[in-house]
């Protein structure tokens, strides 16, 4: 085996993770997890003041890596302009079950993603350092474990439900607070007014590994994708931000249907990565999300496999929202009957526009996102279904281009 | 100030009294759930109060409109 992969069998049942070493987050695939290795291959701890902090991450213009991709260097402001002694919350709950990026990354450095946390917590002065661990993925919760018990900071864990909106940043700040975990109405971003209504400052694992190297001096120009087709094993790999998706993905993979940023995603034309590179301006300008950096390749038809994701989502809503709980089942049936020739475009629309911006989280709004980009992207095969003709079924997919 | 009514979705229960009290911005979609227009205008900031207190779940709050 190639010593620079490493293949993680993340479930017994299934033939693993393949992580390939990047150039900074996944550096160490060969070192081992361990604090020592850590220490050598990057070097100790960094301490920095808040002002330096925010300058720093605001220099190499760090956004979140849990797909929303919001500033780190405002959210870290404003925590500090909100009364009471902030906290800080590492999310490594991946709710969606495509990504595997924060797990890996934490199976190959995890004290990366605790550095970051106790660099941020040191220039906030916060009182406490939460890790909130997947439900479902016992290696990496036995790892980050592992790691925290190898340092001297203190950080408590708590463990995620096994559910595709226990990640949310609300859902998250609910059970820290020993309530359901599940998404409540935030009146105020969690940096106002979040844990124990104190400032807190909630960001995904990748985020936080990226703080520990930029404290360190290493611009935050990488990010981690996993990328996951019908056959293979999902693969991680840390790739620089510009990087053409032409050097990215491969040939069959570009010119088939891709859903990138996961179930709550969105959907790529035949070919049409060709021409972007891996940035949010080039995928944003393109009407196309990065989110959490997820890439589903393959080569099955798109209309079937946006039906099969929504009704998965309409199967994961909490439950508690009128719009999500009412709407989700009718927006998926809508895209199964689209990709059946029975509907046209018109229903998944409104359905989509009756959902939007009417929850507590933004479940209803990423599986909108998914369904309108399918209508957008795929709007030459709706017809085709529509006439009785698959294209993907025939084995003569459209062209790209 | 630009106002706007939030709806705290998942205490909301479809009860339809905002729609009663304040149909120049509320509307109901076929589940019975409001749909709220984006802003309140002064003229209707007294009916929207109105609206607020008088919903059986507390569900709704005039806030100052975000972007």
């Amino acid at each position: 085996m190639n010593s620079s992969v490493m293949v993680w069998p993340a479930d017994p049942r299934s033939t693993g993770v393949e992580i390939r070493r990047g150039r900074s987050l996944l550096s160490g695939v060969e070192n081992g997890p361990d604090l020592q290795s850590h220490l050598r291959h990057h070097g100790p701890l960094p301490t920095l003041g808040l002002d330096e902090l925010v300058g720093r991450t605001r220099g190499s213009a760090l956004l979140g890596r849990g797909g929303a991709g919001f500033p780190f260097a405002v959210k870290l402001e404003a925590t500090t302009k909100s009364r009471g002694k902030p906290s800080v919350v590492v999310n490594l709950a991946e709710g969606e079950p495509a990504s595997w990026k924060d797990s890996a990354l934490s199976m190959v450095a995890p004290h990366l993603v605790l550095d970051g946390a106790s660099i941020t917590a040191a220039a906030l002065g916060a009182a406490e350092v939460h890790v909130v661990l997947p439900g479902d993925r016992s290696a990496v919760r036995l790892q980050l474990k592992a790691a925290i018990d190898e340092r001297t900071e203190r950080f408590s864990t708590a463990v995620a439900d096994v559910a595709f909106v226990a990640g949310q940043a609300a859902a998250v700040v609910e059970l820290l607070s020993g309530r359901e975990n599940r998404p409540v109405t935030s009146w105020e971003p969690a940096a106002v007014r979040g844990l124990r209504n104190k400032p807190t400052l909630l960001s995904n694992a990748e985020t936080f590994a990226h703080v520990a190297l930029i404290a360190r001096g290493v611009g935050a120009s990488t990010t981690l994708l996993t990328i996951d087709g019908d056959s293979s094993r999902p693969l991680v790999r840390e790739v620089r931000l510009g990087k053409p998706w032409r050097k990215v993905l491969r040939r069959d993979q570009l010119d088939g249907p891709v859903l990138l940023g996961g179930y709550h995603g969105t959907w790529a034309a035949p070919g049409a990565l060709r021409s972007l590179t891996v940035s949010r301006d080039s995928m944003g300008a393109a009407g196309l999300a990065l989110g959490a950096g997820i890439v589903l390749t393959g080569d099955r038809c798109p209309l079937d496999r946006a039906a099969e994701i929504a009704t998965y989502l309409a199967s994961e809503s909490a439950g508690r929202c009128g719009p999500c709980v009412n709407g989700l089942p009718r927006l998926a049936a809508a895209l199964r009957d689209a990709a059946r020739g029975l509907g046209g475009t018109t229903e998944i629309e409104r359905l989509a526009g009756l959902v939007e911006r009417r929850g507590a989280c933004a479940h209803p709004d990423g599986t909108a996102r998914m369904a309108r980009s399918l209508v957008t992207s795929y709007a030459f095969e709706l017809r085709e279904h529509q006439r009785g003709r698959c294209c993907f079924a025939l084995g003569e997919p459209r062209k790209a281009g | 100030m630009k106002r706007q009514l939030r709806v705290d979705w998942p205490v909301c229960k479809a009860r339809g009294l905002c729609f009663e009290l304040l149909p120049e911005a509320v509307s109901l979609d076929e589940w019975g759930y409001p749909i709220i227009a984006k802003e309140i205008s002064p003229d209707l900031v007294t009916a929207a109060r109105e609206a607020v207190r008088a919903c059986p779940t507390l569900a709704l709050r005039l806030v100052e409109a975000r972007g």
